[in-house]
């Protein structure tokens, strides 16, 4: 963490989020993100062999995690002009989208949102019934990127990246703070990995104000990306856009996130589509919680077998459940026959 | 509205009385909020997620209160073996099943033989001892009587039982220290337990409260009893998706009703549908249809032409969330 600059480390790390800047953002948060709950449940920590706490970020604004990044970030360049703030644009298919569109709705900026044409119609409309304006485009990475960048252009919007800019970041770490106050004696933190704006904000928050505190990332094994990154030591993005379930996790870990999760993270669990077919029956049977396959990818993790080796005596593990927007027409395909209990 | 003086079966002291006895069982479930659904609805809603009950719904309270009750008057009796009965499939056979469990006591439950193999599943993995019937009432009545009789097994009613309408009543207590300042509460109305209980809490807690019964139509037999000043049993088994709203009010919960709740509002299949939809894809909670029935109150005209400032802040009781998530009710199959 000193200035020395080691080997395979970019210039962006010099703008590395620290726990200050993620209290700065749960000011700029309060009164507007909510607190969200942590439950429990009797069932699953029979299961689990210990008392699991769940952050419910399905119950968050727009229905993720993701509100919280979006607003810290947007507000953050709202109070940075005097002049009438710039509209804000970004790429995304889920949650990144609705939550960019609704806390621009709030801030009263303008959000460009480009989504793919094959993104789900629930989400379109969710954008835009949070006042976004929707571009489509061929579901392509680089249709997506070039229409971001025309747009941006036209329009002098800055783009808000999903998970790497530093301000969602720190937005994301926001939930670090809040699972201190509100989980006495946490053993242990798992939190699903897509592009790793969560983990590197919620690591950074443990291991500054509390290091005892395991963190572990949880990823698909069929997008495990993450997993293997960490175990080599260097980012290794797969090269192909993976299948999975977990749809909010199949874009690779990005290289702004990477020199956190490579710095703060204990270990990265996978689980296969059956883990979290069999988490997702688990959360919406006993918990009564509508999350999205993404969101109980760390409960699955938790339940694992690897989860259980690597932490035989942890007795107080909080779980993010990252977000709750599914299309529930599609819910049947997405639980398991029969609970494995 | 209650006639001074007037003796029910359950008073405020026994709901006092009940929220020490079931603390320490029970969950103390969060209120939640919801902005668009404010705006829908043109009010500050409060949902009280009983949904997040343990085993999955408000009959818990009421199980926990009966099934106490009974290891209480065996306090200073022989050492046996104490065991309840009911007879129900649903959300009160799972409640009772471990709230016996808990507290050391077997529980007998009488479901008909062609109950969903989910319902038994549910009962069995609290604990519960399954005891089949013929799929009639008749049936179900004579059952239990049959297994009281041969186990000395204490009856628990879903609803008629004074323990169990005080035991629902304990949420009053919870609410008021979760919400700032309640104008009304709407509560779901099948056998009229939780109501009754609620209307005889908030009546001490609350006076100035309105207390709104949500029933569906298709089973409105509160709202037709309140409009003749007369308990009026549905005169056939109804045809509602709402599983749990399907009894009729009991004689021993009408006279509370009849003289604490301000109005019935019914609503449609249709308009429970939406309303559960509405509450899980918003609120990213589940919730069954019976706990629907309430949040489609609120949705009616009926409900939007009260006074606004006098309804300002709504307490909406989500009663339960136990669904067989392969049937839902919006799948193109049902």
């Amino acid at each position: 963490m000193s200035g020395l600059r080691a080997p395979g480390t970019t210039v962006m790390e010099a703008q590395r989020v620290t726990v200050q800047d993620v209290e700065t953002a749960a000011g700029r948060l309060q009164g507007h993100a909510r607190e969200t709950p942590v439950l429990t449940c009797g069932t699953l920590d029979e299961l689990a062999g210990r008392r699991l706490y769940f952050k419910c970020e399905n119950l968050q604004k727009s229905g993720s995690f993701k509100f919280r990044g979006a607003y810290n970030a947007i507000s953050k360049l709202v109070s940075s002009t005097n002049q009438k703030p710039p509209p804000v644009v970004t790429h995304s298919s889920g949650n990144h989208a609705c939550a960019l569109a609704l806390a621009a709705h709030q801030l009263d900026v303008t959000a460009h949102v480009v989504m793919p044409r094959n993104a789900p119609q629930c989400k379109k409309e969710t954008v835009r019934g949070y006042g976004g304006k929707v571009y489509e485009c061929t579901p392509t990475e680089q249709a997506r990127v070039e229409t971001m960048e025309r747009i941006a252009a036209e329009e002098g919007a800055v783009y808000l990246s999903s998970s790497q800019h530093p301000d969602i970041i720190a937005g994301q770490g926001t939930m670090g703070l809040e699972l201190l106050r509100q989980v006495p004696d946490l053993d242990a933190v798992i939190t699903c990995v897509g592009g790793g704006g969560m983990l590197a904000g919620v690591s950074t928050v443990m291991k500054s104000l509390n290091p005892h505190v395991r963190v572990y990332g949880a990823e698909p094994e069929q997008a495990n990306d993450a997993a293997t990154s960490l175990a080599k030591g260097e980012r290794c993005p797969l090269p192909y856009y993976p299948d999975t379930i977990a749809d909010g996790l199949r874009i690779n870990m990005g290289p702004v996130a990477w020199p956190y999760i490579r710095d703060n993270v204990d270990d990265i669990i996978t689980v296969t589509e059956e883990e979290i077919k069999n988490a997702m029956t688990l959360i919406w049977q006993r918990m009564k919680l509508v999350v999205e396959p993404s969101g109980v990818v760390g409960v699955a993790a938790a339940l694992s077998d690897s989860f259980k080796a690597r932490e035989e005596t942890a007795k107080h593990v909080a779980v993010i459940l990252s977000g709750g927007n599914l299309d529930l027409l599609k819910l049947p395909d997405l639980l398991s026959m029969s609970e494995h209990v | 509205m209650a006639s001074a003086g007037k003796s029910y079966c359950i008073s405020f002291q026994n709901i006092q009385a009940a929220l020490s006895t079931v603390k320490p069982f029970v969950k103390k479930t969060p209120v939640m909020t919801c902005s668009h659904l404010n705006r829908l609805a043109n009010r500050n809603l409060f949902f009280k997620c009983e949904n997040l009950q343990k085993t999955g719904s408000f009959k818990f309270r009421g199980a926990c209160n009966a099934v106490s009750k009974v290891v209480a008057s065996n306090q200073d009796g022989p050492d046996r073996e104490l065991s309840v009965v009911t007879h129900s499939s649903g959300n009160h056979a799972q409640a009772v099943s471990l709230a016996a469990q808990v507290q050391g006591v077997t529980a007998h439950i009488v479901m008909p033989s062609n109950s969903p193999a989910v319902k038994k599943e549910a009962v069995k993995s609290y604990g519960g001892l399954i005891v089949e019937c013929e799929p009639t009432e008749q049936s179900r009545v004579d059952t239990a009587d049959q297994v009281a009789e041969k186990t000395g097994a204490t009856m628990v009613h879903p609803n008629q039982s004074p323990e169990v309408m005080a035991g629902q009543g304990t949420m009053v207590f919870e609410i008021l220290e979760q919400v700032e300042r309640v104008d009304a509460i709407v509560v779901p109305v099948g056998g009229g337990g939780m109501l009754s209980g609620i209307s005889v809490a908030a009546k001490e807690l609350c006076p100035h409260a309105k207390i709104y019964a949500a029933e569906p139509k298709n089973a409105d037999d509160c709202a037709v009893s309140m409009a003749r000043g007369e308990r009026t049993p549905l005169p056939a088994p109804p045809v509602t998706m709402c599983d749990a709203l399907k009894t009729s009010i009991g004689p021993r919960t009408w006279p509370i009703i009849r003289d604490h709740v301000d109005d019935v509002i019914t609503v449609t299949e249709e308009e429970i549908k939406a309303a559960m939809r509405l509450v899980w894809e918003r609120m990213k909670l589940v919730i069954e249809p019976s706990s629907a029935v309430g949040v489609a109150a609120v949705m009616t005209d009926k409900f939007r032409k009260l006074p606004a400032n006098a309804h300002q802040n709504v307490v909406v009781i989500l009663c339960g969330g136990n669904v067989d998530l392969e049937h839902l009710p919006w799948m193109s199959q049902n």
